[in-house]
Parts: structure tokens; C-alpha cells; sequence
């Protein structure tokens, strides 16, 4: 086998392995992220709230990276999750749990104000 | 060949490893804000001035493809369609459901410009409002909102967020097949509704699909084909009215495409010169999305899904198109003028004209869309509909009477419901070879050829070999 062999069969061999844990992730992350960002996000960030509105088409993907890696537990420590939601009175960042916030994150990103979309009239 | 089968797989490898990022746009060095289409106007604005005369902007041009045109400038300002009918009519508001559901926003949402009619004369106000980003920047996006007087304009959804806005503003390119999209492909109301053959999907789609913009295809631009000059785009359909480029023809069969013999089989380059390329390279369309194939708007219904009162809308998928001779010309039915009606009483909204005789005829294949229209009755002229309430309160009677009075400046209108017809060109998702019709298709007992109608006694092949 040549070279060149080698190293198409590594790349294949890399891409089948990437598929596959894209695949396991899809599994696992059963969690429905729309749903997680309503009963845990939109809460204190609808129309109006004090907290200031937030939607995933309020910011470009790049800067929810931003959010999640280096904002989130800073602007959301010490807060309780408000009356009406599940885990009332329960810290926001234990209550969002890594799964959830993961499965928010993916949604907001996914939805963000720079992904692409064909507009529909009427 | 392999070298390269390698590197277009490690390519991959890294595209999927690392997502977005790593583009550089020149424009980023340009400037630091955007603050709207000034913003570009200090080093664009020839072409700003380019662009304001064109098609796109001006909704109506030069019609030497619309046999009763008689000379007047067409386009889709100035007439009626069977899908949601007039711009005229609704160029820009909002309509909401009970539960805040935004329904509308009027035609205008597909007009490249932030809100404003466009206007005959040019002017400082007239070029701002040309939304430059909508075919320019990737990630752009926009909608509708009211300024503090209560005014409806457009703007890029990121108004409020300027370090978004600005870093979606400098992705600048030519315009990427999802930007053309953003308009082409969910017009008439819902995904691939109007045109059947021009799908979102087109924006990353396979070889099997259409071999021409598929990335394992030929990885065509929607501009490779269309793109002219001074923001004239070419190629106009049947449909249309307007020819953005007048005279300028877009043909598979031009030199620097295929010309006019691409086969090794003499048959199939003899046919070529009858038959329409697309004829036998695009067998189907709505191929992902289902196209609107009938649209009865004496039928209001309530759709619970969308919140709202609709037309009566057959969708359908994977559709055989129709076959009919066509030499370029296209007859209208414009407002204003008595309707035209074919022999099953149908009004002609847009019919090829071309016959077997006609040497300047071939045989295309189209997408027919059928639907229903008021006319009004002592002038048996076709009224548009003002959808934007009809949307919310389902009363199409007042929605036929207020088209009349903005149309007609007819106060009282009668009118009856007519069925009506139109003729669409199919040009786009062609497949690949193999896929391609094979003798059978056409000259089989249940071929695809209407013979009769097409003006032959018989089929050709059949009538030849009788002879024989
Ligand atoms: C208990 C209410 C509450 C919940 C739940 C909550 N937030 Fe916040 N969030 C806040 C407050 C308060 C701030 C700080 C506002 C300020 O400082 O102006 C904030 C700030 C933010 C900011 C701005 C951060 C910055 O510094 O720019 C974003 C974005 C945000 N939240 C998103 C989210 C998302 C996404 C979720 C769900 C995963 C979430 N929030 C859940 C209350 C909440
Ligand atoms: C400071 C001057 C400047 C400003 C402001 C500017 N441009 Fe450009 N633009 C250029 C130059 C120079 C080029 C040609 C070189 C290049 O492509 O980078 C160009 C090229 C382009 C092209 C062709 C790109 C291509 O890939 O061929 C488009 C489209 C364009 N600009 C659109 C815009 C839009 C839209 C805006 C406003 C958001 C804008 N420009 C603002 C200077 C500018
Ligand atoms: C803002 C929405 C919008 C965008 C973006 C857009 N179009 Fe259009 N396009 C239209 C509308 C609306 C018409 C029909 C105008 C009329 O008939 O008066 C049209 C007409 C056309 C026509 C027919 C022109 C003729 O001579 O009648 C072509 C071809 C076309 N567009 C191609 C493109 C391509 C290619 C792109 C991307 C570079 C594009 N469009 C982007 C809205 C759009
Ligand atoms: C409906 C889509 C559309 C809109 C809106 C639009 N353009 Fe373009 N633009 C094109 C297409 C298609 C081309 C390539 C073919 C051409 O030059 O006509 C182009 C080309 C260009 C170029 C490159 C010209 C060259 O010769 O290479 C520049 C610069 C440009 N546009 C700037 C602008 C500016 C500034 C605006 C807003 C005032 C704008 N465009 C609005 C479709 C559009
Ligand atoms: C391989 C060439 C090719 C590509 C790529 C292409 N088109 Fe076309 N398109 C055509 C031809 C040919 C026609 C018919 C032109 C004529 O007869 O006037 C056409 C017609 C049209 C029309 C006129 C209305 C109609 O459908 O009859 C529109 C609008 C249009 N194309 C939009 C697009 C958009 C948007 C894209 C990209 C998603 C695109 N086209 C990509 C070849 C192409
Ligand atoms: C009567 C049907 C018919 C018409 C009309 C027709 N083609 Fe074809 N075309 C075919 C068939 C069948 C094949 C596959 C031939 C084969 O596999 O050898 C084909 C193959 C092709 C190929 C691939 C050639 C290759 O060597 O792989 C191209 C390119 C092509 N056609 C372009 C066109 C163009 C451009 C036109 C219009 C000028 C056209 N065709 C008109 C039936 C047709
Ligand atoms: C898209 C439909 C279509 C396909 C596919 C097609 N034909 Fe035809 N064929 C026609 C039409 C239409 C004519 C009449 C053309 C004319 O009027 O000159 C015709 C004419 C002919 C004729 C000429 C009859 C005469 O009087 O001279 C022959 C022979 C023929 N076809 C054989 C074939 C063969 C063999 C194939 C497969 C390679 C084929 N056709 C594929 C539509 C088709």
C-alpha cells in the first residue's frame, strides 16, 4: 500500500469516526433545545422583562459562543430560577443543567440571527 | 486524481471539525459601522445607480416578450397574478393573528429595497432604500418593524445588536445561490409554492437533484447562469413580463454552454432542435417541497397550523411537467383589458405562444398552475385581492371589493369567479444523464407527449415506421 493509500485510508477511516460520534451525539441529546430555552431562558428574558429580551435571533452565532464559553455563569450567577418555572427558587446555573444547557445552546446557535433562511410571503 | 480525492476528503475533515469562522471578507477592512446603504454609497454608488434602474428594483422594464404589451413598461408592480395576486394591493403592513402570529408583511418582503415604492426618478432617498445586503452578505436577515411615527420599514433583524450587524454586513461577496434563494424559492406563500422547480434545497443539494449546482456537481451560482451586466439579470422565463436584458437570450445551447449538438447520438441532437433541453434533462419537479398547482380563492378556509385564512391551495409533489411549443413569446392578461379565455372558459393568465409550424418553436416543458379569480363583471377585467386582512378575517368578499376601488377606483364592484391559468417554465433541477428521458418516455403507448395537442396526427416515430 502506498502512501497515498495510507492517508486516504486514515481520512476515511477519520471521517467514518467523526460521523459516528456525531451520531452517538444526536443519540444521547434527546433533549428538545426550543423547549429547554422557553421553560428555562425565555422566562426571565421575554417582551419586557427587566432582564432584557433574549431570542436566539437577538444575537449572531458567533457571539452565543461567546455567551455560553465566557458570559453565562458570569451574568447568571447567584440567581434563582422565578415562580413559574419547575425548579422555582432553585439556583439557575444548577438548574440548567450541562446536558440542557448544551441542547439550549446547540438551538440558539441553530437559530441564531445569521443563519440562513428563505423569507415567506403572505 | 487521487491527490485530489484526498484533499477534498482532509478538506472536509477540517470543514467538519471546525465550523464557521476562517472566511475573510475585504470588506472587513472597508469600513467600520454599517449605518444602512450609505454606508455603501461612499465607494458603490454607481453601482447603487445600476441597480435602481433594474428589474429587481424597479418591478416593471421593457416587455418585448409579452406579445400585447403594446410597448408599455410590465413587470410585477402593474399586474395580477394567480398566486397572492397584486404588490399593488399589498405592498407593505402587518397582520397578525389573535395570538400575535406575525401573517404578513406584504409583498414588498421580496422587493429588494428597506420599504419604500420604488420610483421612476432617482433619487438620494430612493437609493438608501436599497437593501443592498439582501444579495450581498451572507447570514443577513431582515423583517419588518414601526419607527416612532408609526411608519412600516424594513430592517436588518440585528438593528439593535451593531457588533452583530456589523460583522454580517462585511460578509460581502457576489451573491451565493441561499442569498437568490432567500426571495426565489418561498414565493407564493410557502417553500417552492410558485415556481416548482426553484427549491431551498438548490442552496446544497446533490448531483441527483441538479448537476449544475449541486457541490458534487458543477458546483454552480445561481449568477454563473444569470448574472449580465450593470445589475441586469438574464433570462426571464415565460412568465415574466419583463426581460430585465432585453434581447439577451439564455440558452443551454449557447457556445459557451453546450451548444447546440451536445450528443454523441445524431437522434437525440436532431431532437434537440425541436425539443427543449429541459424537456427530456428535467423529468420532474417539486422534487423536495410541493408546489402549488391550484389556488381557489373563492374557497377561504382557516388553516389552524398557520393562524390564518387561506385560499384553497393544492399542493402536489414530484410532478411530470406539461409539454407545449413555445417560441419565446408569451401572451398576458393584463388589468385593465377584457379577459382572455381559452376553450374550457379558462382565463389565459400567461400562455406560451408557438406551434409545430413555427420555426422558431420547440417544445418546453412547464408547470401549468390553475386557479380561481374574481373579474369584475360589466368589464370582464381580472381583480387582485387585498390579502393582507383577508389573512386575518377570512372576509374575501371585502378583500375582492377593496382590490377593485385600489385597482379599478370601482366603489360597487360585481364581480363573478372565474378559473384561470398560467403557464410556468421549468428550467431548473436537471439531472443527471442516466436520468435523462429515454425513447420510450415519449414514443412508448403511455408516453409523456400530448401528440394530438401538440399539433402531430400521431407519434412521429409510429407514423414512421408505418411507412417504412
Ligand atoms: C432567573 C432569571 C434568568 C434566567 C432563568 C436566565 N437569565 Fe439570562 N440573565 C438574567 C439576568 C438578571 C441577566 C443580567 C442582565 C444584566 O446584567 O443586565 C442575564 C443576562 C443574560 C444575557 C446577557 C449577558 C451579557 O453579559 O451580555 C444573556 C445573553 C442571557 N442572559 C441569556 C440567557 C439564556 C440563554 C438563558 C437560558 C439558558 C438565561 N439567560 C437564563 C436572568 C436570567
Ligand atoms: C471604503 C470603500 C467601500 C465600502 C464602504 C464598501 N465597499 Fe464594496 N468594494 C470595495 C472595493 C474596493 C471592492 C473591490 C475589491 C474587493 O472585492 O474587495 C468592493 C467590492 C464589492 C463587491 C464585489 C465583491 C466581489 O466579490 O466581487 C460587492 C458586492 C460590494 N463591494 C458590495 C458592498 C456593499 C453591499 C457595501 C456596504 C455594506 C460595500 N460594498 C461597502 C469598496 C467598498
Ligand atoms: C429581494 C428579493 C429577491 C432577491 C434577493 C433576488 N430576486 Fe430575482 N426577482 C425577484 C422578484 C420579485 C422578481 C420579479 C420581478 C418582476 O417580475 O417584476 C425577480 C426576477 C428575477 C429574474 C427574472 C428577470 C426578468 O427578466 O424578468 C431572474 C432571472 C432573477 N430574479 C434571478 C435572481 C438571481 C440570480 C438572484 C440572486 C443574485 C435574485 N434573483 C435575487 C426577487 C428577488
Ligand atoms: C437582487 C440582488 C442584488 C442586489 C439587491 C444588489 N446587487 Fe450587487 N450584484 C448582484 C449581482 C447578480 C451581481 C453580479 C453581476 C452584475 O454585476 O450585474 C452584482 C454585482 C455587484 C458588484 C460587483 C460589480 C462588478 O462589476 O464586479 C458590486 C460592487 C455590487 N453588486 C454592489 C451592490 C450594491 C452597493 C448594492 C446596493 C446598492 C447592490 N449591489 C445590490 C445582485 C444584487
Ligand atoms: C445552469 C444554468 C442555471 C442556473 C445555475 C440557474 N438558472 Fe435560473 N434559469 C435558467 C434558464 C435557462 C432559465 C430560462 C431562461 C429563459 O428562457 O428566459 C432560467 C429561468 C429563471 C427564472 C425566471 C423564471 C422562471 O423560473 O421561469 C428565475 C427567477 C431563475 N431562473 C432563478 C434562478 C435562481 C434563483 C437560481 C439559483 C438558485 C438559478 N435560477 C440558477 C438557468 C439557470
Ligand atoms: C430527446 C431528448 C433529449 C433532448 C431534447 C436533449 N437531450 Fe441531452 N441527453 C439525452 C439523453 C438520453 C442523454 C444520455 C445519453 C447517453 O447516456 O449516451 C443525454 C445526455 C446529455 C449530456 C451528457 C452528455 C455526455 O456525454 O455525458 C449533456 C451535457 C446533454 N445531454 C445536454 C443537452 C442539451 C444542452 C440539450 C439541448 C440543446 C439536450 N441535451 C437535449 C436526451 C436529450
Ligand atoms: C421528450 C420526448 C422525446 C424523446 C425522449 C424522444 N423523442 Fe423522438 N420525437 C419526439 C418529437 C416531439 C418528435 C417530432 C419532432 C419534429 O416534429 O420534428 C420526435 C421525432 C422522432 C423521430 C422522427 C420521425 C420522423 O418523422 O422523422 C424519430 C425517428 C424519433 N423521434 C425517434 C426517437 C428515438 C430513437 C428516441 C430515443 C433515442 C427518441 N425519439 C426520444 C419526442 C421525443
Amino acid at each position: 500500500m502506498g502512501t497515498k493509500e495510507l492517508s486516504l485510508a486514515c481520512a476515511v477511516g477519520a471521517l467514518v469516526s467523526v460521523m459516528a460520534l456525531d451520531a452517538m451525539a444526536a443519540k444521547k441529546a434527546k433533549i428538545d433545545g426550543k423547549e429547554m430555552f422557553k421553560a428555562n431562558c425565555k422566562i426571565c428574558h421575554d417582551k419586557g422583562s427587566a432582564s432584557g429580551e433574549y431570542t436566539p435571533m437577538t444575537l449572531i452565532s458567533d457571539q452565543w459562543e461567546r455567551f455560553f464559553d465566557k458570559k453565562y455563569l458570569k451574568a447568571h450567577e447567584g440567581l434563582k430560577m422565578p415562580a413559574g418555572s419547575e425548579s422555582e427558587g432553585q439556583g439557575v446555573t444548577e438548574a440548567i443543567t450541562p446536558e440542557i444547557l448544551q441542547a439550549i445552546k446547540d438551538f440558539a446557535i441553530k437559530h441564531a440571527a445569521d443563519s440562513e433562511h428563505p423569507m415567506t410571503c403572505g | 486524481m487521487r491527490t485530489n480525492h484526498i484533499s477534498t476528503a482532509l478538506g472536509c475533515l477540517m470543514l467538519c471539525a471546525i465550523p464557521t469562522q476562517a472566511v475573510e471578507y475585504a470588506h472587513q477592512e472597508y469600513f467600520e459601522h454599517y449605518e444602512g446603504t450609505k454606508t455603501c454609497l461612499e465607494c458603490h454608488e454607481e453601482e447603487a445607480k445600476t441597480f435602481f434602474h433594474s428589474q429587481h428594483y424597479q418591478w416593471r422594464g421593457e416587455s418585448p416578450s409579452i406579445v400585447n404589451a403594446d410597448g408599455k413598461k410590465l413587470g410585477k408592480m402593474n399586474t395580477i397574478n394567480d398566486f397572492c395576486t397584486s404588490p399593488r394591493a399589498n405592498w407593505i403592513g402587518v397582520s397578525t393573528s389573535p395570538s400575535g402570529k406575525v401573517l404578513s408583511e406584504g409583498c414588498s418582503k421580496c422587493h429588494a429595497g428597506f420599504g419604500l415604492l420604488p420610483e421612476e426618478t432617482m433619487t438620494d432617498e430612493q437609493l438608501e432604500n436599497i437593501d443592498c445586503l439582501i444579495c450581498h452578505a451572507s447570514g443577513y436577515r431582515r423583517s419588518l418593524f414601526e419607527d416612532e411615527n408609526g411608519q412600516l420599514a424594513r430592517k436588518p433583524i440585528l438593528w439593535k445588536n451593531q457588533e452583530g450587524l456589523d460583522s454580517v454586513a462585511k460578509r460581502i461577496s457576489l451573491p451565493k445561490n441561499a442569498m437568490c434563494l432567500r426571495c426565489h424559492s418561498a414565493s407564493g406563500g410557502g417553500p417552492n409554492w410558485k415556481r416548482g422547480d426553484i427549491e431551498y434545497v438548490l442552496s446544497e443539494c446533490d448531483r441527483d437533484h441538479d448537476v449544475h449546482m449541486a457541490a458534487d456537481g458543477a458546483g454552480m451560482q445561481c449568477v454563473d447562469c444569470h448574472a449580465g451586466e450593470d445589475h441586469r439579470v438574464r433570462g426571464r422565463g415565460v412568465d415574466l413580463a419583463a426581460n430585465d436584458m432585453p434581447g439577451v437570450h439564455l440558452s443551454c445551447a449557447t457556445a459557451d454552454c453546450h451548444g447546440p449538438n451536445p450528443h454523441g447520438e445524431p437522434i437525440l441532437n436532431s431532437h434537440a432542435k425541436k425539443v427543449d433541453c429541459t424537456v427530456c434533462h428535467v423529468p420532474r419537479f417539486a422534487k423536495v417541497d410541493p408546489t402549488d398547482m391550484f389556488r381557489d380563492w373563492s374557497k377561504p378556509h382557516y388553516s389552524d397550523e398557520l393562524e390564518k385564512y387561506e385560499a384553497t391551495i393544492v399542493l402536489a409533489s414530484n410532478q411530470v411537467p406539461t409539454y407545449a411549443w413555445f417560441n419565446g413569446i408569451t401572451r398576458a392578461q393584463l388589468p385593465g383589458s377584457p379577459a382572455q379565455r381559452n376553450q374550457d372558459g379558462q382565463v389565459e393568465m400567461m400562455v406560451p405562444l408557438g406551434n409545430r409550424l413555427d420555426p422558431a418553436s420547440k417544445i418546453h416543458a412547464f408547470k401549468v398552475h390553475r386557479g380561481r379569480l374574481p373579474v369584475l363583471a360589466e368589464k370582464d377585467w381580472i381583480i387582485p385581492i387585498v390579502v393582507e386582512e383577508f389573512f386575518a378575517d377570512g372576509d374575501i368578499d371585502k378583500a375582492v371589493r377593496n382590490a377593485a376601488k385600489e385597482m379599478y377606483q370601482v366603489s360597487d364592484p360585481k364581480y363573478v369567479w372565474n378559473d384561470t391559468i398560467r403557464y410556468m417554465g421549468i428550467f431548473h433541477g436537471v439531472e443527471p444523464a442516466a436520468n435523462a428521458l429515454d425513447c420510450l418516455e415519449c414514443h412508448g403507448v403511455a408516453g409523456r407527449m400530448p401528440w394530438k395537442g401538440l399539433g402531430y396526427d400521431e407519434d412521429p416515430l409510429a407514423a414512421l415506421l408505418k411507412r417504412k
